[in-house]
């Protein structure tokens, strides 16, 4: 390959995870249209860049399913199918929208609203009941760069970036140097609550173990102890009363504290209460010292799905608009309850892959009813489906914004073709629109 | 052999991210997330090799799966699945009214099937077309 038909770009911003690593370089083969190399990232985000080459996983044209097999049809043909599926569909649910860009996402409202169906993202299945609770009590938080310059003390809880954000930790909270964190890691204390010994707990200074589902318990025997209550049980959730003291000292005593959380609170027996309780440790440990909270989001635009739906429509997440305007809520337009309530009949999927994700009773509601979806490549989803429509991977092939886990939009690259005939995402909802529109005789 | 009265946890491995990654329909995948890590202990009262194909039950379904030793242990009596289809089929889709189901912390119990055939990714999605 001459040295002309390769491009390097610099800076370019990873979308995997909601850390949104921003100083990728990436080398690209422009005469071939393919990614070559990729630098920076962590071995799930580079495997993302080249997960977009052309192969034998990745759809080019689109698809709809007849006699059980799937058959290559023209745009038109693909866009004029779904929209009648939708059109007359009388609760359809759009989900999805966590790995796009936000023009896609406003796309997805759009579409909804005309539809007059359920608009849901993945928060549903994750850190949802981490924005019910913040819709509660308040949350005390701060971009990442403060905690990079600032936090002495970081604690983990319910969550493991060693695998799920694997340069969260070079890059924002353990090993990373600050401005007033001069050596790095030796000027951080690290602990790590969590039921199993995670490789995070691993490499950190204090792992304290909590019994599953009883982090509620924990996080409220510290708050009872740091406002000088005497414990009178030997030990809470599996922790002992002296361990419990400990850790309250360690709390008190830093400079400047921050819990990171994951699904460890917001996917186990409690839910939201388990994220209530922590804001509000967070909010009486600022009697004492500087102390805040971030979430660790997943995917890497799901921030962005969120603020979005928002501001669109006043609500994160589990929209519905069957009554012409936006009603929330989750447990009652959720996606996985609407569809095991069986509720739903006929669902969009944007960029995701319910039938991985959700729980099997879900699922196999979810396949009674057409099932159309944007994808780029093969998913469980995607070959249960009766329609695909290919997309452009958002932040590869396609530019747009993502908002990082704390809440920091970063602009999205485009570093190389979408290959064959895949559209953006906010392309295929435009259709979609446009389409719906002139079936319901808007237009 | 079996276990019974363990808990089951699930989340993200690294391994499970990558095979995200255009290889959500692979072997890569199976082997990344059609696994159960035991701790240490546990899986000796198993009396078999890792690898062997168990079946793990709740109250929500059944998942055949690959054995492994957890490399995050000790963890007596929890048990491990990374997120995805395996996982997905044993889970608690309850979410207490919240939206999100309960993919943690749930009673769990386990038995060797030498014979078991651990399904990949769609095999074990399409059968929730066909049931």
């Amino acid at each position: 390959m001459s040295e002309k038909s390769k491009i390097t770009y610099k800076d370019v911003v990873c979308p995997f995870c909601g850390t949104l690593c921003d100083d990728l370089e990436v080398d690209v083969n422009t005469k071939e249209n393919i990614i070559i190399e990729v630098r920076n990232a962590c071995q799930i985000g580079t495997r993302k860049f080249f997960s977009s080459n052309p192969s034998e996983h990745r759809y080019e044209v689109p698809l709809i399913k007849e006699n059980g097999s799937f058959k290559e049809v023209s745009w038109d043909e693909a866009i004029e199918k779904t929209a009648d599926i939708l059109a007359n569909a009388k609760r359809p649910l759009l989900y999805g929208f966590a790995s796009t860009e936000c023009d896609a996402q406003s796309k997805g409202v759009e579409l909804a609203e005309l539809l007059g169906g359920i608009l849901d993202n993945t928060a549903s299945v994750c850190h949802g009941p981490t924005l019910l609770a913040e819709q509660d009590v308040g949350v005390p938080t701060s971009t990442l760069g403060e905690y990079k310059n600032r936090a002495d003390l970081v604690i983990f809880w319910g969550c493991n970036p060693v695998h799920a954000h694997p340069r969260h930790l070079g890059r924002y909270s353990e090993f990373v140097r600050g401005y007033f964190r001069t050596d790095g890691r030796n000027d951080r204390y690290i602990v790590v609550v969590d039921p199993r010994y995670t490789h995070t707990a691993q490499i950190a200074d204090l792992y304290i173990k909590v019994n599953p589902n009883e982090d509620y318990e924990l996080i409220n025997a510290l708050r009872a102890e740091l406002r000088g209550v005497e414990i009178d049980e030997k030990e809470v959730a599996g922790v002992p009363r002296e361990k419990i003291k400990e850790l309250v000292n360690i709390l008190k005593t830093c400079k400047f504290g921050v819990i990171f959380f994951g699904m460890g609170l917001t996917q186990s027996v409690s839910h939201h209460r388990n994220v209530d309780t922590a804001i509000c440790l967070v909010r009486e440990l600022n009697d004492h010292t500087k102390f805040l909270i971030t979430p660790m989001r997943g995917h890497y635009n799901i921030t962005g799905s969120n603020v979005v739906f928002t501001w669109n429509t006043g609500y994160g997440y589990s929209i519905d608009f069957s009554r012409g305007y936006p009603r929330y809520n989750p447990g009652e337009f959720s996606s996985v309850d609407c569809l095991i309530r069986d509720e739903i009949d006929a669902s969009l999927i944007v960029a995701s892959d319910p039938a991985s994700n959700f729980p099997a009773a879900a699922v196999k509601k979810m396949f009674k009813h057409p099932l159309i979806v944007v994808e780029p490549h093969h998913t469980p989803t995607s070959v249960n489906a009766d329609i695909i429509l290919p997309a452009a991977f958002a932040g590869i092939e396609t530019e747009g914004t993502a908002y990082r886990m704390d809440h920091v939009p970063l602009r999205l690259r485009k570093v190389k073709e979408p290959p064959g005939q895949c559209l953006t995402d906010r392309e295929i909802l435009e259709k979609l629109i446009e389409k719906v529109k002139e079936k319901k005789g808007e237009l | 052999m079996s276990l019974d009265n363990l808990i089951l946890i699930t989340g993200r491995t690294i391994n499970q991210g990558i095979a995200l990654e255009g290889g959500k329909t692979t072997k890569e995948s199976v082997r990344a997330a059609g696994i159960c890590a035991f701790d240490k202990d546990d899986f000796k009262k198993l009396d078999c090799m890792i690898g062997t194909p168990v079946k793990v039950m709740t109250e929500f379904g059944e998942v055949v799966v690959y054995s492994t030793i957890s490399e995050e242990g000790p963890h007596p009596g929890i048990i491990f699945i990374p997120m995805g289809p395996w996982a997905n089929q044993v889970v608690n889709p309850s979410s207490q009214s919240c939206g999100t189901p309960t993919f943690k912390g749930i009673k769990a119990r386990v038995e060797v099937v030498k014979d078991g055939k651990v399904l990949d990714s769609v095999e074990l999605i399409s059968k929730l077309k066909e049931g």
